[in-house]
């Protein structure tokens, strides 16, 4: 029986070394080898393909199986981690930065001549920019606006929107193109993905946090109209599906993919959205042409009330691990990013927009060969300058603070809750966790006071 | 004497492998997240690190959502009796001697080794409100026995189907921000479809097998004899084979109390996000949050700890009872 377990022993480290010998290497024979922990599609592909055809002395490779901060913090701390990773909020570049993983590479940017200040899209700053100082490139930026289906708006001899227009003319083509069947709503005037909610704190004029960011006030009469309006517009005008008919859409997947199916299939006449959502739109036109049929869509800026005019802000940035061995050769996807070739291939793709500004406006980006019917093409680039990053505060963790706002809102969008009690309680909550933030991080605490010894006096 | 010095030398060398790999990656980690326990310790930089004593425990004492999600994580366990049951059932009609049967045991042991995932992704397209199969089932017996126009007659409330996994309802109607319970909170929501998509995988899982192992061994002289003496099917049951699983069954009690008790995750990761409104987050998915999204590992190993010890005593008290009811 021992030599049983001995010869065991010893085929298994006889396949160790053969499973060691062919394992793929880390790049390509003399080229640097770099890892982007990014989402695997297309697009991103191509954007890889060429980042390689023009730096050949690079190897890039996506890893797509270790997104998540949680996951790319803990890897890095403990030396695994990736050379590039993205950042799709400020909570987590604050987070990445704290932790020590994200690297300074404001000196790097300037000495390639990059401007961001002067060349990138504001609404992406607080991805890649913290306290002054530069910690990645964003790979691209966006604003919401609406999309709106032709058919469904020909078809009821509606004229297509024109923007600028309020919540209350919204409101009349709304209601007029949502069609009941009974009970059920066949058809909706308006798609909104809730995590949009943020852009209805905003347009009633009211903010998330104070100025400097050491008080949540979310529960401003400005804030609570806000998400009232958001709540009403399912409840009351029952022109948006609730969360029952909305998850019919949340099981097909992340980032929007149900409410972007939902809005292709002719479920809703507009939705709100960014320009990124063509990626998918344009895939379900090609099948609709294989099948004889056509999805014909059109674009406007979003409506406000008056007189915030502002919509929801964001961004994806790439950030450099600070110990990665690589991180001065991965500084150049950075400047990559920054380049026309990139920019342009963005606008191409219609994978949000490029993240430089100039690149916008250009014939090409207005015109794409490829889908002459694509007109709209100004409009999302013209609402950028209407755009307003999410807000957030240094002196809480981002996860935290949405586990209590995301509790409060859940209970508002289920209507178990008036908005005003749900919001008072949030703001309750939120500022007690930043009170125990300020507790535990001494660095945290000497700024707060300085922010607020202003304000006692 | 040499014999025994081989031998103990072999049996080192073989076990070596398998106790330093306990030691690294169990023991070791183990050891250091008690210690870790103790301290304020943050993956965030900014925090130094410092030894806190008993900081954590106390703060944990204090800390309402930490009360709201153990309540969450007991609520989920009250399925495991009717898991159990169902294990016994159903190994018991799978014991027959029909033919076919090794493809029913297959059948039944299947949600065992299909991932857990895809499981999970089926069953919330089953719990959708509005376009699920389990909705509109319930729907149509609402219509076909017009259930609603008795109700009505009789003075009471239509009935509608639940929302499953949007609804914070629940059956005892626990309040969803403090412990207790609140009279709005009644019915049917999420958590219910976690403890019956629970139940309905235990059900022909692992317990099903020991069941089934356990059926095997109950000796058929018994059995005879008590029908011999005129003892029908369900006395046979009742007082042959029920005491005889019973060592079985007391295994299974304690480790169902233990799985339940760390159990939650998956559930609350692929379904859920552990919402709504928190009602589906159980301690594991607590730890997970303070520890990885919010990067208090100091808080969060205390938190572990507190579940470890919670498992200790439920397990401590099981064996005091249960052992009683082995000396049959």
């Amino acid at each position: 029986m021992k030599w049983v377990f001995v010869g065991a022993f010893l085929v298994l480290v006889a396949l160790s070394c053969v499973a060691w010998s062919i394992q793929p290497e880390a790049a390509a024979p003399g080229r640097i080898p770099l890892l982007w922990v990014s989402d695997d599609n297309p697009a991103r592909r191509e954007q890889i393909d060429l980042f390689v055809q023009l730096n050949p002395r690079f190897d890039l490779r996506l890893d797509p199986n270790n997104q998540g901060m949680e996951k790319v913090i803990v890897q890095s701390i403990a030396a695994v981690g990736p050379d590039l990773f993205d950042c799709y909020d400020g909570y987590q570049l604050s987070a990445y930065v704290k932790s020590g993983i994200a690297w300074d590479v404001t000196d790097q940017l300037k000495a390639a001549g990059i401007d961001y200040e002067k060349d990138v899209w504001a609404a992406g700053f607080p991805n890649f920019v913290l306290d002054g100082r530069v910690y990645g490139f964003p790979t691209n930026v966006s604003a919401n606006a609406i999309w709106y289906n032709k058919d469904i708006f020909d078809a009821a001899g509606i004229p297509y929107p024109k923007g600028p227009w309020s919540w209350d003319d919204f409101l009349t083509v709304a209601q007029k193109l949502t069609v009941r069947d009974g009970r059920r709503v066949r058809q909706f005037g308006l798609l909104c993905d809730w995590w949009n909610w943020r852009q209805f704190v905003m347009q009633w004029g009211g903010r998330i946090y104070s100025e400097d960011g050491t008080r949540c006030v979310i529960d401003t009469p400005e804030a609570i109209a806000g998400i009232q309006f958001l709540h009403d517009l399912m409840f009351v005008y029952r022109v948006m599906p609730t969360p029952a008919e909305e998850a019919a859409m949340s099981t097909a997947g992340g980032w929007g993919s149900g409410t972007i199916t939902y809005f292709a299939g002719g479920k809703s006449a507009m939705a709100i959205g960014g320009r990124w959502w063509l990626c998918t739109l344009r895939n379900v036109q090609q099948e609709r042409r294989k099948e004889g049929r056509q999805l014909r869509l059109g674009a406007v800026e979003g409506p406000h009330h008056p007189p915030y005019r502002v919509f929801r802000g964001y961004a994806r940035a790439t950030l450099v691990n600070k110990h990665s061995p690589h991180r001065e050769a991965a500084v150049e996807f950075l400047k990559y990013e920054a380049g026309q070739g990139y920019n342009d291939l963005i606008n191409r793709q219609a994978d949000a927009l490029a993240p430089m500004k100039r690149y916008c406006y250009t014939p090409e980006y207005l015109r794409n060969p490829e889908f002459p019917e694509e007109d709209y093409n100004a409009v999302w680039r013209d609402v950028m300058d209407y755009a307003g990053p999410d807000q957030i505060s240094p002196f809480i963790n981002g996860q935290a603070a949405s586990r209590i706002m995301e509790k409060q809102l859940d209970l508002v969008k289920n209507d178990q809750k008036p908005v005003p009690d749900a919001m008072r309680t949030a703001a309750r909550e939120v500022n007690e966790e930043i009170q125990k933030t300020l507790q535990r991080d001494p660095s945290l605490r000497a700024r707060y006071a300085e922010l607020t010894q202003g304000r006692k006096q | 004497m040499k014999t025994r010095d081989t031998n103990l030398g072999a049996a080192v060398g073989f076990l070596a492998p398998n106790i330093l790999g306990f030691v690294i990656f169990t023991a070791g980690p183990l050891v250091f997240s008690l210690a870790v326990s103790f301290s304020n310790w943050n993956l965030q930089r900014t925090i130094p690190f410092q030894w806190n004593l008993l900081d954590n425990y106390i703060e944990l004492m204090h800390d309402k959502q930490f009360w709201l999600f153990f309540v969450n994580t007991v609520y989920l366990m009250l399925g495991m009796p009717i898991a159990i049951a169902g294990s016994l059932f159903l190994a018991v009609l799978l014991n027959q001697r029909l033919r076919g049967m090794v493809v029913y045991r297959t059948l039944f042991y299947l949600p065992s080794f299909t991932s857990g995932v895809a499981l999970m992704i089926l069953w919330k397209a089953l719990y959708n409100p509005d376009f699920g199969p389990i909705n509109a089932l319930l729907d149509w017996c609402l219509q076909a026995f017009r259930i609603n126009d008795i109700l009505q007659a009789l003075g009471c409330e239509a009935l509608s189907p639940p929302q499953w996994l949007l609804s914070t309802r629940n059956l005892l109607g626990l309040d969803v921000e403090s412990v207790g319970f609140a009279a709005g909170q009644r019915g049917v929501g999420a958590r219910e479809a976690l403890i019956i998509m629970g139940v309905w995988i235990a059900i022909g899982g692992n317990n099903m097998l020991l069941y089934l192992a356990a059926l095997t061994n109950v000796p058929q002289e018994l059995v005879e004899a008590a029908q011999i003496d005129g003892a029908g099917r369900w006395k046979v049951f009742r007082h042959v084979t029920w005491p005889q699983l019973a060592p079985t069954t007391f295994f299974i009690v304690v480790m169902s109390f233990i799985g339940s008790l760390q159990g939650g995750f998956d559930q609350a990761r692929v379904m859920t996000n552990g919402g709504p409104a928190g009602t589906t987050t159980t301690l594991a998915y607590y730890i997970y949050t303070k520890g990885f999204e919010e990067f208090q590992i100091g808080y969060a190993s205390a938190i572990a700890w507190i579940l470890f010890a919670l498992i200790f005593v439920i397990t401590l008290i099981n064996w005091k009872f249960g052992q009683k009811e082995l000396s049959y």
